[in-house]
This record gives C-alpha cells, structure tokens and sequence, in this order.
C-alpha cells in the first residue's frame, strides 16, 4: 500500500469529492462527513509520503507500472513531499473551520461547495506531485476550474469577480501550454526528467527560447505576480469566507512551486541567468510586486481586499527569492511558500470569523474585537505580526534568509524593498489593531458602552476557533523550529544547494 | 526533573517568569485582587531568580544556556554576563518597587483596561530580561522587540487622541529603527558568520575582508537600531510616550525600555566590535560626540518644560547621553562609571517619575507651576523628589555621585578635557531646572489670584487644611508612598554602599573582561 502512496494522494481526494456530490443529494451532512474522511486520509497519506521520502529520497511512480514517456510518471522529491504535507494539513484544517460558514453563507449548495473543494485539493495534489509537463497543465485546469467555480459560487459581485478570474486564468493557461507544445515539437517528449536531458543542446534554440518565456509569463499570470496580478484581489475579496480561506493560501503558492520547478528542474539556472538574464528580470518584477502590493494593500478598508494586495507582495518576496538565485535565497523562498500559506491560512480564517460575527469584512467592523472576540484578536495578532516579520513568528525567518542570500547576491533593491515592505506592513496592521484596541478613541465616539452601534456579536463556535487557534500556533512554531523543518527537509529540497 | 531547576537553567526561568505571569494575569481578569497578586508574586520571584545569578557569575563565571537552533549558527541562547546582569538586576528589583506602586495609583484614579495594562507590563519584562540576557545578536532582536510591540498598549493606554497619536509615533520611531538593527545584525552575519556576543569583540576579521567605510555604516545602523537609547535626533518619542500612565513611564521610560537601548549600544561597543576595533575605526570619538550634543541639548530642552514628566523625560535623554558618553570614552574607569549609572540612575529616575505620579494622582498636578506649596502637604513626596533630583546632579551622598565620578576620571584619563567639561555643564544644568521645581513646591506663595479664580475649589479642599496630610489619607496613597520612599533611600544607601546587590563587582567584573586585566 504504501508504495503507491504518491498516486492515492490524488486519488483519495478524487473520489471524495463524487462520493461528496452524490452524499449530498441524499443527506445535506453527508458531504461534508465525506470531505473530512478524504483529506484526513490524504493528510495521514501525505505524512507517510513525507516520511518515506525522508528515510529512502525521491520517490519515482509509473501508474500501472507503464514506462514514460508512454505511461503516467509520478514524482516525489522532498520539495513535493514537503508541498503534499502542507496542501493536505491546510486543506484539511480549513475544511474543519469552513463548515459553519459554508452553511450560513451558501446554505443551498453545501455538497456542491464540497464537490469543487475537494477537486480543487486534487488539483493542486496532482500539481505538485506530478512529473510530467502535459499532465501538469491537466491538473492545473481542475484546479483552476474548481477555483473559478468556487469564487463565483459566492453572493453579489463575486460571479463578476469569478468570471474576470476565468479569463485572465484561462489566458494564463494558454501561454503555458503553448510553451509546452513548442517544447514538445523541439524535444519530442513532456516528461521532466527527459527535458532537462534532451534540452540543453538547443538553448540556442529560438523557440525553445520563446518557449521559456511562454511558460513564465504563463505562471506570471496565476501566481498574480505583478502586473499580472488583477484578477486577485476581486476573486479573493467576493468570494465566501470559506474559499478565501483554502484558496488564498495555496493557489498562488503551488504556482510558484511550479515556477520553481520549471525553472530549475526543466530547465537549469544557467539558462535562465545566462541566455536570458531572466533572474534578474525576476528580483526587479519581485521587488515592484513587493511595494506595489504593500501601498496598495494600504489604501484598501475592506479587510480581505487589503490581504489580497499583502499576498501580492508576498508572492513578490517569493518570486524575488527565486530570482536572486542563490542557495540561501531560494530557501527563504522556498520557507515563505509555507510561512506564507500559514500566515494567509490564519488571517483568512480570521477575516471569515469577523464575517460570521459582524456580517462584514469592513476594517471597521475589527472595532473592539479585542473585547468583544478575544481569542479572534489573539489570532490576529500571530498573524499580522508574522507577516510584518516579528521574531518569533515564521515570517521573520524566511524573510532573514531572503535578505542573506539578497545580500550575498549585491541584490540591493530587494533587500530594500523587502525592509521597506516591513515598515507598510507595520503602517498596515497596527491601524487594525488601534480600531481592535481602542474602538472609541479612533470614531471620536463617546465612552464605551454609551452608544452601542451594533448588537454584541454573538461568540464563534469551536469548530472555527480551534482550527485558527491552531494555524496562530502553527505560525508560530513554524518560527521557533524552522531549522527542523530546513534541516529535515529543504536541505535536500533546494535545487541549488547539491 | 530536578535538572530543569539547576543554576544552568536559571536564566531561562527568568525569562520565562514574567511570560507566564502574562498568562496568569490575563485568565485572572475578572478578579483584580488575584491578577495584582500574580503580578507581585511573580516580580518577587523574577528578583530573586536574576539576584541568585550574582555570586555564582562572580564565582563560577558566565552561564551559558542555549535551547534550541534558530538559524544556521544563531541559536536561541542565554549568555549571563556581568554586563547583561546589571541591566536585567536594575530592571527585575525595580519591577518589585513599581508592582506595589501601579496597584495604588491605577486603583485611585480608577484607569481602565488594567488588565491589558498588567498585561503588557509583564510581557515588557519578559522583553527587557530577555535583552539582557541574551547571548547573541538575534536573540537579542528578538526580545527588543517584544519590549517595543508590548509597550505599544501601555503608551496608548489613555486611548485619547493625543495618546493613541503618542503609540504612533512611538512605533514609527522604534519599529523604524528595529529594521536597522536588523540590517546591522544581517551584515555582522554576513561578514563574519556569527553573532555571539564576545568581550573582545567579533568583527575584527571583518577588516580584512571588507572596507572601513562598511564597518563604519554597519555601525550607524546598530546606533540608528538602538533608537530606544534616545539620543538625538532620534529621541522624540520618548517626551511624548509620557502620556502613559506613570508607573509606566516610571519602569520602562525611564528603566527598562530606554535602557535596552543603551545596554544595546553598550554590547555593540564591547561585545560586537571591541575597543580596539572600535578605536581603529575612530567611532569612540564619533559616539562621544553623538553624546555629548545630546548631553547638552537635552538639558537645554528640560529647562522650558512646563509639565512635570516631560521634563523628566528630558532629564532621562541627557542622563542616557551620559551613560553613552561613558561608553564612548573607551576608557576602563569611564565605562565602570557607565555601567553603575544604568542602576544608579534608575533607582534615582524612578523615584522622581513616581513622586511625579503620586502628585498627579493625589493631588491631581502635572503642572510645575501649580506645585505651589505642595511641599506642605505632601512633604514626604517632595522630600523624595528632592533626593532623586539632587541625585541626578551628582551631588553627595547620592548614587548618581559615584558613576558621574567614575565617568569623569574616565574622561581624565582618557585626556578629554573638553568632555569633562560637558560632563560639568551638564550636571549644572541639571540644577537650573530641578531647582525651581523644588522651590516652588516648598517656599512659593499660593498666588492669591488662583484662590479667587479658576478652580478655587481644589485649592481650598489642598490648603485649607494643612495639618491634613494629603499623601496619607486612604490606605492606596500608601502603595504609591511606600514604593518612592523605599527608591529614595536606596539612592542614599547606594552611595554609601555601592556594592549592594554586587553592582559594583559587576561593573568591575564587566570592565575587566572588556579590557583585560587592570
């Protein structure tokens, strides 16, 4: 059983989600029972994936046992191993914390919510485990679908925002699977392995060239690298709490691995810094990322709109970090691909605990939560702190190794950029927390408790507390033990440090 | 489990403690009588734990702890050192004293959100013990700013407008200079590899492989990181975080906080640099002159205030200038003489800040010109005032005389005459304005005009009956009594006995260290 744990990683989520559907039609619960049994599953498989990868290194899977580049090849090396674990443990943390939302905000597609959510894990599963370039664009478009779907599920301007979503995605996708089909008239083959060996005699190939540059501009487009980036604010800002809180932190993230990936796995550093000086293209567009989405994140009141322009600039950092190119760099990078996924995972649940209190996602409505919803502002307060980088929260660790290997590289305008970022982002959360703290000072209001505006929220039920609780301590340990998780695992993860 | 509670592990629980009375006051929120006891119980036990370190570093020496890796090559370790323990002894003793004090004064003008205010003043601790005691560059970031974030409530505390304006500036100045504490520690690690605190210093090797001028920016950085010494131009915030309440600006404004940044520059001297290195590179003298222009401007500043704290606060900047001029000279007797000023001066700082609170919160004065005959009535406050103001002249038998002695032969010895003369000029200015607040309050007339106008009738409840002594009038006043008169006395005792509590034998112990042997 285990030996086939790469392909049930996919094929686990998979069936859930039509057993889902189907559950749904019967009994509205069911679904949601069914969505916990399948990422629980997935989970435990992804820690036994993660495991067996540890003890015996990168695990190669033909399905069926059909040699590439006839039959379907799996590939499993600690980066993907490292991934798997993360997209599992998220999904299956938010599909715990989302159910209370998905009843009160779409109460009349619960199993359907479930379906696509399920398929959009499996998407993403399929993404990062799979070694085969076709076979990516497949997974990429059940994930993309999914997450169109998800957003538009939602109320109001969110069919506008999940269909601004469909166009640029789908654009996206093209120019990669153009790239993908240039590849595939030089080559001859798809498979990743196979590509990094027939490709470098024709680096002096225009079209391969230009196939680089497709596939780049492509993933440019869904990591929402700027100025690419227009369709996220508006898709993450409408839709329900619940698919803000999966999507936002692991979309854009599982692109940048696959970003990574292509650059370094397909194709070879060289490459990219020597023929096309693509790396430093990357630092410059990072650091622009960085402070176009830190300004505009500072001009937004509504909550989750603003954490949509700090995942801009997040993926600036990320973004950047592989460009700088060096093995230090490309840890902090790699780091930030799950400090950010946590952080993102800890402040959307927040902002979905705020929606289920107050009915908005307003800045205003964070006034008094610090009396009103204690342990809401606790996890708040983890979470803006690791994105602003305060030690010992996760963010400051891979923000120190991006600034090491920014310095070691002479890249200037990142390591300023990035400090820069630091202080809007300080300008940014502490105005949430003087409105958290001090509601009557900020509306010139009279005393507390002379003029109630609203009614006392009433409290958020366990089930959503517990799993933000967690992620705020995850945050948080991630922080204090990160050389566990760099030792252990990004040590052999990081293409440049063998 | 025995081995969890030998002297090795002592620094860690003394971490800890004030972290766990945060946790303890904020699930005793709804009983104020427990929460203010976690508070004295756990700044008893904090005293003791950082005190009972003393005779094993002066036996034994430094205790070193590390407990886990943080980053390749940093771990997050503990490093008891005499220096790191003349801070952390200052600031623990002292939290004793301003415990007993906050409960009295927060509990007679009936603040709000004193839970938060515990709190956060417990998590500060946890910030400052964690500077002092930290082995290393990162962990020492890393504590520096849990001290910054956790005082921002406290400034705020009013949660007015002029106060939450107060928190602003507070953060922009501090959490500013907190990135460039980090690029200081970044390119230390990028130029030597490490970050451990050293006597000799670390980056010496750097000379050979990078230019001056770098060393000499990496330098400005740290100094621009330690904004919380408040020299100038960097000192801004510090007047304006007095609207906090008291006890706060007594115990972190005047202590805890604005020490963290000179102890902080005071490491990156000795620790990080060396004086050697620090004499190649010339940044003695450029520091002293930081110092020195701060030493005078800010006595110059304190003469027009009108408010009783903000001109405590001016006070504090030109007392932190002479602590950095100490450090600055290079000389071993001058940084003795910094050194015991940290303790010095904070005993004899607190007391005037808590004298400043009592007035305010008893008889509701913040103005130095209202102080008019209020010696009368509160004659034991504005005794101790007067101690601690004399005290920060350097005059005898006071502490501030020892470490101002100290420092001056420092600067004798070094043949810096022209900052002796700083150093003189400063202590005289320092009589120009304490003077006429103590003359006001024991030998002014109340002006006739102010029974007749404004608000006669708090003038006529203070003076009409003068036998009544204000300070002694509900069991509260006592808190806050108590607390100053005990501060007061220990800037007397410290004179006589400067070698309480070690301090003295710390300050040797560090210097020697710094210097070699004498």
């Amino acid at each position: 059983m285990t030996e086939h744990a790469p392909i049930l990683i996919v094929i686990l989520p998979l069936l859930a989600s039509f057993c889902a559907f189907f559950a749904g039609w019967r009994l509205k619960r069911g679904s949601h029972v069914i969505a916990l049994g399948g990422l629980t599953a997935g989970f435990l498989t992804s820690i036994g994936l993660l495991r067996q990868v540890l003890s015996f290194g990168a695990i190669h899977y033909r399905l069926g046992g059909w040699e590439p580049p006839w039959g379907i090849a799996l590939h499993v090396d600690h980066l993907a191993a490292y991934m798997v674990v993360l997209i599992a443990s998220l999904a299956l943390v938010t599909a715990v914390f989302a159910k209370r939302t998905v009843e009160e905000e779409l109460p009349d597609r619960i199993a359907l919510f479930w379906c696509l959510y399920l398929l959009f894990i499996t998407g993403l599963l399929g993404i990062v485990v799979t070694a085969d370039l076709f076979n990516l664009f497949v997974l990429l478009e059940v994930a993309s679908l999914t997450g169109y779907t998800l957003v538009a599920i939602g109320r109001g301007r969110a069919k506008f925002a999940g269909f601004k979503y469909l166009l640029v995605g789908t654009i996206g996708a093209t120019f990669y699977l153009i790239g993908v089909g240039y590849l595939y008239i030089m080559t001859g083959s798809l498979n990743m392995e196979d590509l990094r060996i027939l490709l470098p005699p024709l680096y002096e190939s225009r079209v391969v060239r230009t196939a680089f540059l497709f596939i780049l501009f492509g993933f440019g487009i869904k990591t929402a690298l700027f100025p690419l980036h227009a369709w996220l604010p508006d898709a993450y800002t409408h839709a329900p709490s619940a698919v803000g809180a999966v999507m936002a932190p692991l979309m854009t993230k599982v692109m940048a691995y696959v970003m990574i990936r292509v650059l370094f796995d397909v194709f070879t550093l060289d490459f990219a810094v020597a023929v096309l000086r693509a790396t430093d293209a990357l630092v410059w567009t990072g650091a622009a990322a960085i402070l176009f989405g830190a300004v505009m994140a500072l001009s937004q009141n509504d909550f989750r709109r603003m954490l949509s322009y700090v995942i801009v600039a997040e993926i600036g950092y990320i973004v950047g970090g592989i460009g700088v190119a060096n093995a230090t760099a490309l840890k902090g990078a790699v780091l930030h691909i799950a400090n950010d996924a946590l952080m993102m995972a800890c402040l959307f649940q927040v902002a979905g605990l705020v929606t289920y209190q107050t009915k908005g996602q307003r800045i205003d409505d964070f006034n008094g939560i610090f009396r009103t919803m204690p342990v809401t502002a606790a996890v708040f307060t983890v979470g803006a702190l690791a994105i602003i980088g305060v030690p010992p929260t996760c963010g400051f660790f891979s923000k120190w190794y991006l600034l090491l290997g920014a310095i070691d590289a002479g890249q200037w305008v990142f390591v300023v950029a990035l400090l820069v970022c630091t202080l809007i982002n300080v300008a940014l959360f502490f105005r949430i927390f003087d409105r958290g703290l001090y509601a009557h000072a900020q509306t010139g209001a009279p005393a507390p408790g002379m003029a109630p505006s609203k009614p006392p929220p009433g409290n958020a039920p366990l089930s959503m507390l517990l799993p933000a609780s967690l992620l705020a301590l995850a945050v948080i340990l991630m922080g204090v033990f990160n050389q566990v998780v760099v030792n252990t695992v990004l040590r052999f993860a990081v293409p440049l440090e063998n | 489990m025995t081995h969890l509670f030998t002297m090795t592990h002592r620094p860690l629980w003394a971490v800890l403690c004030p972290l766990v009375v945060a946790l303890l006051i904020l699930t005793a929120r709804n009983r104020p009588n427990l929460r203010e006891s976690w508070t004295l119980l756990g700044s008893v036990i904090l005293g003791h734990l950082v005190v009972s370190m003393t005779p094993w570093l002066l036996t034994h020496g430094p205790l070193y702890f590390a407990w886990f890796t943080l980053l390749p090559a940093i771990d997050f370790a503990f490093r008891v050192d005499a220096l790191g323990l003349i801070f952390a002894t200052t600031s623990a003793c002292l939290w004793i004293l301003v415990s007993l004090y906050a409960i009295g004064y927060m509990r007679t003008l009936k603040e709000h959100a004193q839970t938060r205010f515990y709190f956060s003043f417990a998590l500060a601790l946890t910030g400052a013990i964690g500077t002092a005691l930290a082995a290393n560059l990162v962990t020492l970031f890393i504590f520096y700013e849990i001290l910054t974030i956790s005082t921002y409530p406290l400034v705020a505390h009013e949660e007015s407008p002029a106060a939450v304006a107060a928190g602003h500036k507070y953060l922009a100045y501090l959490l500013t200079s907190g990135v460039f504490l980090l690029i200081g520690i970044l390119m230390t690690y990028f130029l030597v590899g490490a970050t451990e605190f050293n006597p000799r210093g670390i980056l010496t090797p750097a000379l050979h492989t990078t230019s001056r001028l770098t060393l000499q920016m990496v330098f400005f950085c740290f100094l621009l990181g330690f904004a919380k010494a408040a020299w100038m131009p960097v000192h801004a915030w510090l007047p304006t975080a007095m609207v906090a309440p008291t006890p706060v600006s007594a115990l972190l404004h005047a202590v805890a906080v604005v020490k963290a940044g000179v102890f902080g520059i005071t490491r990156i001297v000795c620790h990080i640099y060396g004086i050697d290195l620090m004499q190649a590179l010339g940044l003695g003298t450029a520091l002293a002159v930081i110092a020195a222009v701060t030493l005078i401007a800010a006595n110059c500043y304190a003469i027009g205030q009108q408010n009783i704290k903000r001109l405590l606060a001016y006070s504090t900047i030109n007392q932190l200038a002479f602590i950095i001029l100490g450090v600055a000279l290079l000389s071993p007797m001058a940084l003795k003489g910094a050194l015991l000023h940290i303790p010095f001066h904070g005993f004899m700082k607190i007391t005037l800040f808590l004298c400043a609170g009592a007035i305010a919160a008893i008889a509701g004065v913040k103005k130095i010109n209202d102080l008019a005959g209020i010696g009368r009535v509160m004659p034991l406050t504005l005794g101790a005032f007067a101690v601690g103001a004399f005290g920060m002249c350097g005059a005898p038998p006071l502490a501030g005389f020892i470490s101002k002695w100290h420092v001056a032969l420092g600067a004798v010895e070094s043949e810096r005459l022209l900052l002796l003369l700083v150093i003189c000029a400063g202590s005289l200015l320092d009589v120009v304005y304490f003077f006429p607040v103590i003359r006001t309050a024991f030998f002014a007339k109340i002006p006739a005009t102010e029974i007749l106008q404004g608000d006669w009738e708090e003038s006529v409840s203070l003076y009409s009956a003068p036998k009544h002594r204000l300070e002694t009038q509900s069991i509260l006043s006592l808190f806050m009594l108590i607390p100053l008169a005990i501060t007061a006395l220990l800037s007397i005792w410290l004179c006589l006995r400067p070698n309480t509590l070690w301090l003295y034998d710390l300050a040797h112990r560090a210097v020697t260290r710094i210097f070699g042997a004498l």
